[in-house]
């Protein structure tokens, strides 16, 4: 769906494209037919053919706040822990190619626990029973 | 691109401490781009304003709202809602953002959140440079494309001064000289005769010296 849009007022008189500053706006005129053409890319929403349509035709607003467009979508990876959202099964991949290691998913609070498990595991003072009897 | 900067938050607070009920209203063209004054940027600033240690009493409420120009009252007073209740407008656009909304919305107040700073360009990742000061009488033609009047601190047409040396400008080591600049241009372009050429005293009337400036224009009367 088109950003810029019009509504049933428009007559087709291209005021809106003769006056379009960024030349965003175009037409084409095929058989019995006149179609108007918008570019997104060239447009720089200054509201110009908003300013200037006779007919209050061009509803200005969807180009000032229009909806989000799905880009991608890829396969989340989540803590094992607890569940909270990392990042993508393809983000990892990168990591681990990078790193030349897999890359445990924990969220950075899980991370330092399990760091501290492991610690608490192998720390001398635990592979010192003698030590922890005193 | 018009670039700015955030005013010190303590002066952002102590311009609203008045205001209970304030929209931050943030602008999304240049400003957006600078990265000073666009929705990030009006969303930290909201977050950070209603700390207590800012406020003896309690903080205010803040709303926020974005527009795509600040600087086009006929949009603004068609698009841009104000929340009931709202006492005070802080702006994270560039002056001529704050006076368009201050024109247009007249009985309330409307705070400037950010120093605009210059007309600049983006010279590398989250560096912009000061390009043009907006004479009104373009010399880069004559200057191989490098402004003497924005980007020498002296504003010489026929440089480079005493100051020069090295490339760089006695004010500070890391601001390149533009006469150098100048100069090397030239030369790139084969074109380094021109150099010898003397520039004329600048008219300077149509800088800021003749007042606030005006442009009539309508779209398509170029060239009829």
């Amino acid at each position: 769906m088109s950003f810029f849009q019009v509504n049933n007022k428009c007559n087709g008189c291209l005021a809106c494209v003769q006056n379009c500053p960024a030349t965003a706006l175009s037409y084409r005129d095929q058989g019995e037919k006149r179609k108007l053409l918008h570019n997104m890319t060239r447009c720089a929403r200054c509201g110009n053919c908003w300013r200037v349509c006779p007919q209050d035709a061009v509803e200005f607003q969807h180009l000032l706040s229009g909806g989000w467009d799905d880009v991608a979508t890829m396969d989340l990876l989540r803590c094992v822990v607890c569940g909270e959202p990392l990042y993508t099964m393809d983000f990892s991949y990168t990591l681990s190619e990078k790193l030349d290691k897999d890359v445990e998913n924990l969220c950075p609070l899980h991370r330092k626990t399990r760091a501290m498990d492991t610690w608490k595991r192998v720390s001398p003072e635990k592979t010192k029973p003698e030590e922890a009897e005193k | 691109m018009i670039v700015g900067k955030l005013k010190p938050i303590e002066e952002i607070v102590s311009s609203v401490s008045e205001f209970k009920n304030i929209l931050i209203l943030s602008c999304g063209s240049c400003v957006t781009v600078c990265l000073s004054g666009g929705d990030r940027e009006a969303q930290a600033l909201g977050r950070e304003i209603i700390q207590d240690k800012y406020h003896k009493q309690d903080p205010p409420t803040i709303k926020l709202d974005t527009i795509q120009r600040q600087c086009e009252r006929d949009l603004i007073k068609t698009f841009l809602e104000i929340p009931p209740g709202t006492d005070a407008i802080l702006s994270t656009a560039c002056g001529a953002g704050v006076q368009t909304l201050a024109e247009t919305f007249e009985h309330l107040p409307v705070i400037p959140a950010l120093n605009t700073t210059f007309l600049g360009a983006l010279d590398e990742p989250g560096v912009w440079r000061e390009k043009c000061q907006g004479c009104g009488d373009c010399v880069l033609t004559q200057t191989a494309g490098i402004c003497p009047v924005s980007r020498c601190a002296k504003r010489i047409f026929n440089g480079p001064c005493g100051g020069s040396s090295r490339g760089k400008c006695e004010i500070d080591s890391e601001v390149d000289c533009a006469w150098q600049l100048i100069i090397d241009r030239l030369k790139t372009l084969g074109r380094l005769d021109d150099y010898e050429k003397i520039s004329p005293p600048k008219d300077w009337s149509s800088d800021r010296s003749g007042g606030p400036r005006k442009t009539e224009r309508a779209a398509n009367d170029y060239f009829r």
